[in-house]
């Protein structure tokens, strides 16, 4: 079965497709690549690698693209291309590729400009947040007080940075705009400690696989350098009641914040984490469990692993050919 | 969360749900452990300062300093 990964990126902002791939060493991997210089392209962890249209460029660009590659079974990890996928996932179907992705309802449901009302159904707590598209409103939200410093200034689906004063605000602003567009979300900060949760819902409303963890060290970015697995039954009720209210179907991640009592729903990523292989080395193999539901074989629920296991990134190199590079960037396949 | 806390045998502290470490001494333990039966301050100063035949306003210092420390790391309100 050759099953395509995207998001070979593993620099300092990782994503997914390697951590994916590890889990499901033993089966033909192909990787979605939509840049030369992403690391993976090098690595012998995929059998082939492709470089891939950028998804603005449209489903019949993609298409094409499928047609020359033949994959049984793709796994999208990129927020920016799960749109197209899961808009057009019975196309892909009809070509005999597999996916195993949520419906569009389901994923719009956890935008983070819609998170606020999910919340209210799952009867979690969500800070205060303010969709906003002009600097005017950050100023008259303060003047207002219905936001203080410091508070957060968020994409709708990249970037968060935490402001203490009206200009950090106004670059911020900017900052994310001019990358991602409108609108930004100005959200109020709520005490506490980040934990996350790797999850695959089956689409019938259950959880069949999670693990919970705590970021212990971070890059400036924000991505997890060490963790540790934890165990925290509400953050695992929170995925449970997730994945009930919307059927959710395929990997995703749920950010929150926790002062030990309250859990606060910060962000639902609708795909893998880059950590996803944590989840794998202490025995919940979400990769591999979703290879099988994509082919419709029952999975047992698994959400036991041991808690206190810690995971620590750490850099490595190799060293290629070059010719590997020019051959990438001109035949667009690896 | 302090009745969530585990103590190892080198005094390292652990709460399972937060993955939330800390390092502590014997004393700290042993007033976390009267804390965990129940104990309010005074009756953990008495017994301490029974037990160590201690000034208590000496044991009272180190028992507030402990609390502080504990309510900046939310593991008691």
């Amino acid at each position: 079965m050759k099953i395509a990964i995207s998001g070979l990126n593993a620099t300092d902002n990782p994503a997914p497709a390697l951590g994916v791939a590890k889990s499901l060493k033993g089966n033909e991997l192909v990787g979605f690549s939509y840049d030369v210089n992403e690391p993976a392209n090098y690595l012998d962890v995929f059998n082939k690698k492709y470089l891939m249209p950028f998804p603005t460029l449209g489903i019949e660009e993609l298409i094409d693209r499928l047609k020359q590659i033949k994959p049984d079974l793709i796994i999208p990890c990129l927020d920016a291309e799960l749109p197209l996928y899961i808009k057009y996932q019975d196309e892909f179907n009809k070509m005999g590729i597999k996916t195993f992705l949520p419906t569009l309802e389901s994923f719009e449901l956890r935008n983070k400009n819609k998170l606020a009302k999910l919340s209210d159904e799952l009867n979690l707590n969500y800070p205060k947040t303010y969709e906003i598209s002009s600097i005017k409103e950050i100023t008259d939200l303060i003047r207002e007080n219905k936001l203080e410093f410091p508070f957060m200034v968020k994409g709708n689906y990249y970037k968060a940075y935490k402001t203490t004063n009206i200009e950090e605000a106004i670059e911020h602003f900017y900052t994310i705009s001019n990358e991602w567009g409108f609108p930004i979300l100005l959200q109020k900060m709520v005490k506490g400690e980040e934990i996350n949760l790797v999850g695959l819902g089956d689409g019938e409303g259950n959880l069949v696989g999670a693990v919970s963890i705590k970021k212990l060290t971070t890059t400036s970015l924000g991505k997890i350098w060490s963790g540790i697995t934890i165990d925290n039954k509400k953050l695992l009720q929170t995925a449970k009641d997730f994945v009930k209210a919307t059927n959710w179907k395929g990997p995703f991640e749920l950010e929150c914040m926790s002062d030990g009592e309250v859990v606060n729903m910060i962000e639902i990523n609708p795909r893998f984490p880059a950590w996803v292989y944590f989840a794998t080395e202490v025995g919940v193999n979400l990769p591999q469990m979703l290879v099988k539901l994509a082919n419709g074989e029952k999975v047992e629920q698994n959400l036991d692993f041991e808690i206190g296991k810690m995971y620590v990134r750490f850099t490595d190199e190799v060293v290629v050919d070059f010719k590997e590079f020019i051959n990438l960037m001109s035949k667009k396949e690896l | 969360m302090l009745n969530q806390l585990i103590i190892d045998e080198n005094n390292m502290g652990y709460i399972p749900s937060m993955g939330s470490s800390f390092q502590m001494n014997e004393t700290a333990k042993e007033i976390i452990s009267y804390l965990k039966n129940g104990d309010d301050k005074d009756t953990i100063i008495l017994k301490l300062a029974e037990k160590y035949n201690q000034n208590e306003n000496d044991i009272f210092i180190d028992v507030s300093d402990l609390l502080t420390k504990l309510r900046i790391y939310g593991l008691i309100k």
